[in-house]
């Protein structure tokens, strides 16, 4: 009936495979790749040297950096607004009906059960010379480029984002869904017999109401985003002239396809560690962890 | 008086349309790239399409399937898919529930600090831990077998949190009424607690499952040799080799999200629950 009675060997074993994948699958990796971020590491006789922050330093010099930097924010910050505005609308809608909705939800939902390299390459497909895309552009007298537009420099990464957009709306659809669905009913009915309007009620009950979910979702969503590279990987490989080019992407080809740049590829995986650490930290913060832990 | 009602019933009715019809166009547009991606690899002639009406039209035939099938060893990879999904989940049911048990009941020393090893592995990307995982899966000679693709999630910190989450909500009483019967704690864990832990170990198992199935940066990075692609990895290297046969590489998708779509459609609610439970969100 007490717990300490238990045996103690017993916990032992019960967290034993826990506690050896964290030391040896995370705790020393995450401090092997730190160590690696300040050493100049050859590839071929696997020998490290130490570089101090030379890794770093090269880094911010290094123009192909500042263009993924910026490619990954264009891509966070442009696709993530629009995401959670069709989200919320969809679910806003969605959540008047209770009839069709489990179909809806599903239909929403299925990009989501699809794997992002499937995914890509059907837009690969929709998005080429004569693809689906341009086809459609072309019987609207829409311009259109005519290269494709995955191989058009100013086209590619819109045409990826609009991409992750389909990919993700779903996801947050169904996060806000349940959400709104907690939301008192009868906040609504007083409104309604106060004589509110519905773009009342929803300025007033549903977005109040709905803003720890809506900022939950904004931070995985950012998270997510940052780390963008299968996409890239299997529909450009970060071109054309890098116009695709993001972080991961970066740091992939840094430590895969190029010689003894793995030292250098492990100080850019920091960086990005640290970017997205401080939207983690505000996840944990959002879902109340510490909270979790005490109890 | 009546007036006003009927013109307040039409607006009514035209405003449900509206909403109906936003619905379905956006229900629509979610299903129209799979739907063209299962018609592209029903179509024989490696063409491209440009209308839907146009691929509708083409004839069908089931060529690309056989060969992909057969030639190009998609066959192989599915099962490589099936089985690494499988261990994983294996793995995470067991381990997860074990160390989310312990977390949730047992009082031991460092306890918390323990717990927050879980959160804290929560928040770390992948990829920051890819260049020295892919280096010690070359030192321990495990790049491309199968222990450098299952081994490394057999637990995964989600996992933990889930099944920790779970227990700590369920009544202690039923395991107390075991103790005094005599039932040991292996016998407790596995027979009394195991059995009410089915909901969450089955969402659990639905992440895990087809999060691995549809993996593919690290299978990618551990495997170089057919012998152990699996479906997303073999679909990549695929595409460089045949990049304008769309219709093969449509089969190849296709035989990887079929099963999953098969599995969607009957067990909609589960795999929605399973997969949105993957951001910590109840």
């Amino acid at each position: 009936m007490n717990q300490r009675h238990s045996p103690p060997l017993n916990t032992a074993l019960l967290l034993a495979p826990w506690i050896l994948t964290f030391c040896v699958f995370w705790v020393y990796p995450l401090g092997y790749a730190l160590f690696l971020s300040f050493t100049k590491y050859q590839t071929l006789t696997n020998t490290a040297v130490w570089a101090g922050i030379d890794n770093y330093r090269s880094l911010f010099r290094d123009d192909i950096f500042w263009i993924a930097l910026g490619n990954t924010s264009v891509f966070s910050f442009g696709t993530i607004p629009v995401t959670t505005a069709l989200a919320l609308a969809l679910a806003v809608l969605l959540s008047g009906n209770s009839r069709l909705q489990d179909f809806f939800r599903s239909a929403y939902f299925l990009p989501s059960v699809t794997s992002v390299v499937v995914v890509a390459l059907i837009f690969t497909n929709l998005y080429s010379a004569n693809g689906y895309v341009n086809g459609l552009l072309r019987t609207l007298g829409l311009p259109y480029p005519a290269r494709g537009w995955l191989q058009e420099p100013s086209a590619a990464l819109s045409a990826i984002m609009l991409m992750d957009v389909w990919i993700s709306t779903g996801y947050y659809m169904v996060l806000l869904l349940a959400s709104l669905q907690t939301i008192p009913k009868d906040l609504y009915e007083a409104a309604e017999l106060a004589g509110a309007s519905k773009w009342y009620q929803f300025r007033r009950i549903t977005l109040p109401m709905l803003r720890p979910a809506l900022l939950f979702v904004l931070v995985i969503n950012t998270i997510k985003s940052f780390q963008i590279f299968v996409e890239i990987y299997v529909m450009t490989k970060g071109g054309p002239l890098d116009a695709t080019t993001t972080l991961i992407y970066m740091l992939y080809v840094n430590a895969f396809e190029k010689p003894d740049m793995m030292g250098y590829a492990c100080a850019l995986a920091y960086i990005v560690f640290l970017i997205t650490l401080v939207f983690s930290l505000f996840q944990m913060y959002l879902l109340q962890v510490d909270r979790a832990v005490g109890e | 008086m009546k007036f006003t009602a009927k013109k307040f019933l039409t607006l009514k009715r035209l405003r449900t349309t509206i909403l109906y019809a936003a619905l379905f166009a956006a229900a629509a547009g979610m299903m129209f790239p799979i739907v063209w991606m299962l018609l592209l690899s029903l179509r024989e002639q490696p063409q491209s399409y440009s209308t839907f009406w146009a691929l509708l039209t083409a004839p069908t035939s089931l060529l690309n399937y056989t060969e992909t099938l057969s030639s190009d060893a998609f066959g192989l990879y599915f099962l490589n898919s099936a089985f690494v999904s499988a261990a994983i989940t294996a793995g995470n049911v067991l381990f997860c529930f074990m160390a989310g048990y312990a977390f949730a009941r047992r009082e031991f020393f460092g306890r918390n600090a323990l717990f927050i090893s879980v959160l804290v592995v929560l928040m770390i990307p992948p990829h920051v831990i890819m260049i020295p995982l892919y280096r010690m899966m070359v030192n321990f000679g495990w790049i491309n077998t199968f222990y450098a693709l299952i081994i490394p999630w057999l637990v995964m910190p989600f996992g933990i949190f889930l099944v920790r989450q779970y227990v700590m909500n369920l009544p202690k009483d039923v395991e107390d009424a075991a103790r005094i019967d005599g039932a040991g704690e292996w016998y407790i864990l596995f027979r009394v607690v195991f059995p009410l832990c089915t909901p969450i170990l089955t969402v659990l198992s639905i992440y895990v499952f087809l999060s691995n199935w549809n993996s593919f940066l690290f299978p990618f990075l551990f495997s170089n040799d057919e012998a152990h692609r699996t479906l997303p990895v073999g679909l990549a290297f695929y595409q460089g080799k045949q990049s304008i046969d769309w219709g093969h590489l449509m089969a190849g998708a296709s035989i990887s999200a079929l099963p999953i779509l098969t599995l969607f459609s009957f067990f909609q609610k589960q795999i929605i629950e399973g997969l949105t439970a993957g951001s910590l969100k109840e």
